[in-house]
């Protein structure tokens, strides 16, 4: 009996000892750190959709009845300045860290968040060598999270699917033409996703690769256009895409275009260059279309209150603070290892799709999943998903210049 | 070919109207303006201030950009150039922290994201059966026009002889009765205002941002290291030397090439002929 009452007071004791460790920092906030460009529209975009997610925990009473208070911090766009901000955040005792849009960047801020034990939710950066830390190194990198983009093997996958399916398979241009800038992204990105077209009978008839502070793109469209090549996917990242969009448009280019351009993932693109990528088709994550049943009032909100629309890393942003949230709860812990196991775990409908991660803790992909959006520049700046084929919003229109299909 | 002969040409061009600026106030005021990069991209946001602030079509921003940017070539030839003209060191210092001070005030003023000038003249035009952008045949005829009329200025309008002697030597054109004050002042306004105009026909074709002065003001640098610092002809041969070249290398070889066609270019001329192909 004596034995029994002791038990039976370890057991109360520990009940109650789990549930004040929640609650008894319930004064204190919890702090997410948002590290990323803040001068950019994509690092303010990931600033205020994070603080949209904050916003309507906190109206629900809060994260395990603490207040989220982001902490910012600016990571510019140099290495020094990207691990400066992580530092800064560690010094700063955050919770967790959601941000990111350059991939070289996160690179040298992982072993930082590594050695501090910091969860990261990373929405802006796309290479594979960020989650082939977690692979590698399971123990020290396990922190890390990609919440979006898509990883670059799997964009690679949808150009060559878009070839396919889209370009070949309904359009029914064969001949293709591939202008990179001359990087290992594009290349690691752009090799496998020809190789995909040939398999299927595509034939690539012109590929040239150029350096990025290219001022004029004048004889490499003569080029592609002597090719013979009916439709041209570029892959552009350092290379200013209003310079090429618009030399594009000038030239009048008698080829159709559509491919990866950062660019062209900016919400203000079309306006900024004067309506000069009509017809432009860019890979993107997001825009008004019904992803899931939380995409539409999602973005109205984000307009409505911003008064701009969302860049591709907001959504990721957003996200991510509900992913976290929803981890701590299933941990019932704020404690980094519990976190991580919970998110491991996490299948969290969002606004772009269902979040799921795989063993690298990246993101997957697929059907019903989180997929990449190919996503056309219409009359008066719309945005039209045109692939895949079940997420279509509206038909593909070809250039003014060019013959409808 | 034609394609060759089009697309170089608009390239000589346009390293021509930035370089003979730059070149002419080394040749004068054997000063290195390392500011006239940002006299390229304030041109720029001057056209693109007029354009959307206030509604002006896009010719007339052009003229209105080439004025104010006259105007402050001028001033900063008075405040930053004028009392330091002893020391050619101090005038580089002091230019080059211009440019990046009016850099970081685009920045601050316009942010990051790159700006659109509209064209002054839209759309394709087949030439010779090349496909080029109208502006593009612009920028060759005011390119043409331009530096053709600064060499009569030079040659024959009083100002312009003022300008030339004092070129020639400015001690001796002073004791003749020339103001070389109002000579010097007079050579950055022209130099600011034809960076103004270069920007203002290039930019619609390009991007506006910035740091967008910084490849013409290195692409100037090397055509005048080619053609011989000071020497407006050296510029112009340079230019049309580097343009076609580039545009030789983009299209019979790859684009990938052809931006390092410059930089061989200065290499080969600093060891063979470290005056330049007309310097002295």
């Amino acid at each position: 009996m004596q034995k029994t009452r002791i038990k039976l007071a370890i057991g109360v004791f520990a009940a109650l000892s789990s549930s004040v460790a929640l609650a008894q920092t319930s004064d204190k906030p919890v702090k997410i750190g948002i590290a990323t460009a803040i001068q950019l529209d994509r690092g303010k975009d990931t600033v205020s959709a994070a603080q949209m997610a904050a916003d309507e925990i906190n109206a629900a009473g809060g994260l395990a009845g603490r207040k989220i208070e982001l902490v910012v911090a600016d990571e510019g766009k140099t290495t020094n300045e990207g691990v400066g901000a992580i530092n800064k955040l560690i010094s700063e005792k955050v919770d967790v860290v959601v941000g990111g849009y350059n991939s070289g960047i996160t690179l040298a801020q992982l072993p930082h968040l590594s050695r501090a034990k910091t969860i990261y939710l990373g929405v802006g950066a796309s290479a594979p060598a960020i989650q082939d830390m977690v692979e590698k190194n399971y123990a020290a990198y396990k922190y890390i999270f990609r919440v979006n983009p898509l990883s670059s093997i799997d964009i690679s996958k949808s150009i060559g699917d878009f070839i396919v399916g889209k370009v070949y398979g309904e359009r029914g241009f064969k001949k293709v033409a591939i202008v990179a800038e001359n990087a290992k992204w594009a290349r690691d990105m752009i090799e496998p996703a020809a190789e995909i077209a040939k398999a299927a009978g595509v034939e690539i008839v012109f590929e040239e690769y150029f350096d990025p502070a290219t001022p004029d793109f004048a004889p490499l469209f003569s080029k592609v256009a002597k090719s013979g090549a009916q439709y041209m996917i570029p892959m552009l990242a350092a290379t200013p895409s209003d310079l090429f969009v618009k030399q594009w448009y000038d030239m009048a280019v008698p080829v159709e275009m559509g491919g990866v351009d950062t660019g062209s993932l900016d919400a203000d693109f079309f306006q900024r260059i004067g309506g000069k990528s009509l017809s432009e088709t860019a890979i993107n994550y997001i825009t008004r279309a019904p992803l899931t049943a939380k995409t539409i009032p999602w973005w109205d909100e984000f307009v409505s209150r911003f008064g701009r629309e969302p860049q591709f890393t907001a959504p990721g942003a957003y996200d991510a603070v509900h992913v976290y949230a929803d981890a701590v709860k299933r941990a019932g812990s704020f404690a980094s290892d519990a976190v991580v196991s919970a998110l491991e775990n996490t299948r969290h409908t969002g606004v772009r799709g269902t979040i799921t991660f795989d063993k690298r803790h990246d993101l997957v992909a697929g059907p019903g999943l989180v997929n990449a959006l190919w996503i056309q520049w219409q009359e008066g700046g719309r945005r039209v998903v045109i692939w895949p084929k079940d997420l279509a919003t509206g038909p593909m229109i070809s250039a003014p210049w060019l013959k409808k299909p | 070919m034609a394609e060759i002969l089009l697309y170089g040409a608009a390239s000589s061009a346009s390293y021509a109207l930035m370089a003979v600026g730059f070149t002419l106030v080394f040749g004068v005021a054997r000063v290195l303006n390392l500011a006239h990069g940002a006299f390229y991209a304030c041109g720029a946001y001057a056209m693109y201030g007029f354009c959307a602030a206030f509604g002006a079509a896009p010719a007339i921003a052009v003229l209105a950009a080439i004025a104010v940017l006259a105007a402050v070539g001028a001033i900063v030839n008075r405040f930053f150039v004028e009392p330091l003209r002893a020391r050619p060191m101090a005038v580089l210092m002091s230019t080059l922290a211009l440019s990046i001070v009016a850099e970081q005030t685009l920045l601050i003023t316009f942010g990051s994201q790159s700006r659109n000038i509209p064209l002054i003249l839209d759309g394709p035009v087949s030439l010779l059966g090349v496909r080029i952008g109208a502006q593009g045949l612009l920028l060759i005829a005011v390119a043409i026009v331009v530096i053709g009329a600064l060499w009569l200025f030079l040659h024959k309008a009083k100002l312009g002889k003022a300008i030339y002697a004092t070129s020639q030597d400015p001690v001796g054109a002073q004791l003749v009765g020339i103001r070389t004050s109002t000579v010097f002042a007079v050579v950055f306004a022209v130099s600011a205002a034809m960076a103004a105009l270069s920007a203002a026909i290039v930019g619609p074709m390009q991007t506006v941002s910035p740091e967008m002065g910084l490849m013409p003001m290195i692409k100037a640098f090397s055509v005048v290291i080619v053609g011989g610092l000071g020497s407006i002809g050296g510029s112009i041969a340079a230019a049309l030397l580097l343009g076609y070249s580039e545009t030789i290398v983009s299209y019979l070889v790859s684009t990938e090439w052809a931006q390092i066609v410059s930089l061989v270019a200065v290499f080969v001329t600093l060891v063979v002929r470290p005056s330049g192909l007309f310097g002295k």
